[in-house]
């Protein structure tokens, strides 16, 4: 069965979940430093879920922007004990949604002049170099690589992955199951 | 290939140090700090969802007191005992639903565009199970009328419960808009139930049970409609 949880190297990269809380806390009670921290210790891996979900670098570095500004603006709606990551999480997909609206109608009026981008080439299991995440996600559909990236990436669990998304544990495990099978059949085959 | 190493690959990938223009990071860090105040949170969700009940029981008595409480004076005890319980389940899942639709990352217990469907088969169910008098006497204009009172009673429920919630922030805009319509329509079901003493079977299960899903469409429009607008 394909990742049931976020991974542990994932989880050990960022912060650690009481951390991120008393963090939190810390910036509602208007702690610069506190603020600081969150912003550096979470762009990368904000970045990287805009960056995977298609957007440009350049549109990615807007989005990051644009999610810390709302994220400050409504950081009253956090619950000291809850856990911060599907807070976050919940904001930074808004934002992205909000982000594929405007481009969508953006590009409705626009001619398109070149194809898709290609998918790169599947690596290997055997090769020891470090597969690129994003293209690693590429061939899976926006819901899946959300969730392999919020598991992956942030290392949040299956619970947090629904809250985020607004969705239930099951639909999780279920796109999860799914981006694994499609993977699995782009890198080479049946197990 | 199996999960194992796909979980590997995924795992090699997921490690590899991504980095975010320092200059953005100051950039927002200036920005935010330029702003930075104490804040109050918002309350906890049962918090907000008791609030949201008080408020749906409040406009549905007090309509009904405007109105006469003639429909729970002509009701039997087994009907009194399983309509009010049922509305009193779909009123807390409404509540708990939209306050959760007001805080970013919150548990999710009902998925927002099922609760209208599923709660008006409920009161369905209940309706059938209680009144078999199939006769329609002046079926439409009976109905138009009961259908009317329940939506405009809706309006205070719902005005009452944004009030209470605004300071929140709903991540999916329609989806909050469909959960307090459906809120709001509880209410004016509730109202209804207190009032109206019309129990002919087809009249309560339409007409009543249509103001719910009804409100809650006009909910989730005007909730689009805002946000259309604040584009």
């Amino acid at each position: 069965m394909a990742p049931v949880e976020g991974s542990r190297e994932a989880a050990d990269r960022s912060a650690s979940p009481s951390n991120l809380q008393v963090l939190m806390a810390r910036y509602q009670q208007g702690d610069l430093a506190a603020a600081t921290d969150l912003i550096h210790r979470l762009s990368p891996q904000l970045h990287r879920f805009f960056v995977v979900q298609f957007a440009g670098r350049g549109d990615a570095d807007d989005l990051l922007q644009e999610t810390w500004l709302r994220i400050h603006r409504v950081r009253h709606t956090y619950r000291a004990g809850e856990p911060v990551l599907p807070w976050l999480y919940a904001i930074a997909r808004h934002i992205r949604v909000d982000h594929y609206r405007k481009a969508r109608r953006a590009a409705g009026r626009e001619e398109c002049l070149e194809g898709l981008p290609e998918v790169a080439a599947a690596p290997s299991p055997e090769s020891g170099r470090t597969p690129d995440l994003e293209a690693l996600l590429a061939p899976l559909p926006a819901s899946q690589r959300e969730v392999i990236e919020m598991l992956k990436v942030a290392g949040m669990t299956l619970e947090e992955v629904a809250r985020a998304t607004s969705s239930s544990v099951g639909s999780v495990k279920q796109k999860a199951h799914r981006a694994y099978e499609k993977l699995r059949e782009w890198m080479g085959g049946p197990p | 290939m199996r999960d194992r190493e796909i979980d590997n690959i995924l795992n090699r990938a997921a490690q590899a140090p991504h980095d975010v223009d320092p200059a953005l990071l100051d950039r927002v860090t200036a920005s935010i700090g330029a702003s930075l105040r104490p804040v109050r949170p918002v309350p906890p969700v049962w918090v907000l969802a008791s609030g949201l009940i008080l408020i749906c029981a409040a406009v549905a008595v007090g309509g009904a007191a405007l109105l006469g409480f003639h429909g729970i004076q002509n009701l039997s005890v087994l009907e009194r005992a399983l309509i009010f319980p049922a509305l009193a389940i779909l009123v807390f899942l409404a509540a708990t639903t939209f306050a959760g639709q007001m805080i970013p990352g919150s548990r999710r217990r009902v998925a927002p565009g099922a609760l209208p469907g599923v709660g008006s088969f409920a009161l369905v169910a209940v309706f059938a199970a209680l009144f078999h008098d199939y006769r329609t006497v002046d079926f439409v204009h009976q109905g138009i009328v009961c259908l009317a009172a329940g939506l405009i009673l809706a309006i205070p429920a719902g005005l009452a419960s944004w009030l209470l919630l605004r300071r929140g922030f709903a991540v999916n805009t329609v989806a909050a808009g469909l959960v307090a319509g459906t809120l709001a329509g509880v209410a004016g079901v509730t109202m209804l139930e207190l009032h109206c003493q019309n129990f002919e079977a087809l009249h309560v299960m339409l007409w009543h049970t249509a103001v719910i899903p009804v409100s809650g469409v006009v909910g989730a429009s005007l909730a689009w409609f805002f946000r259309f607008r604040a584009r």
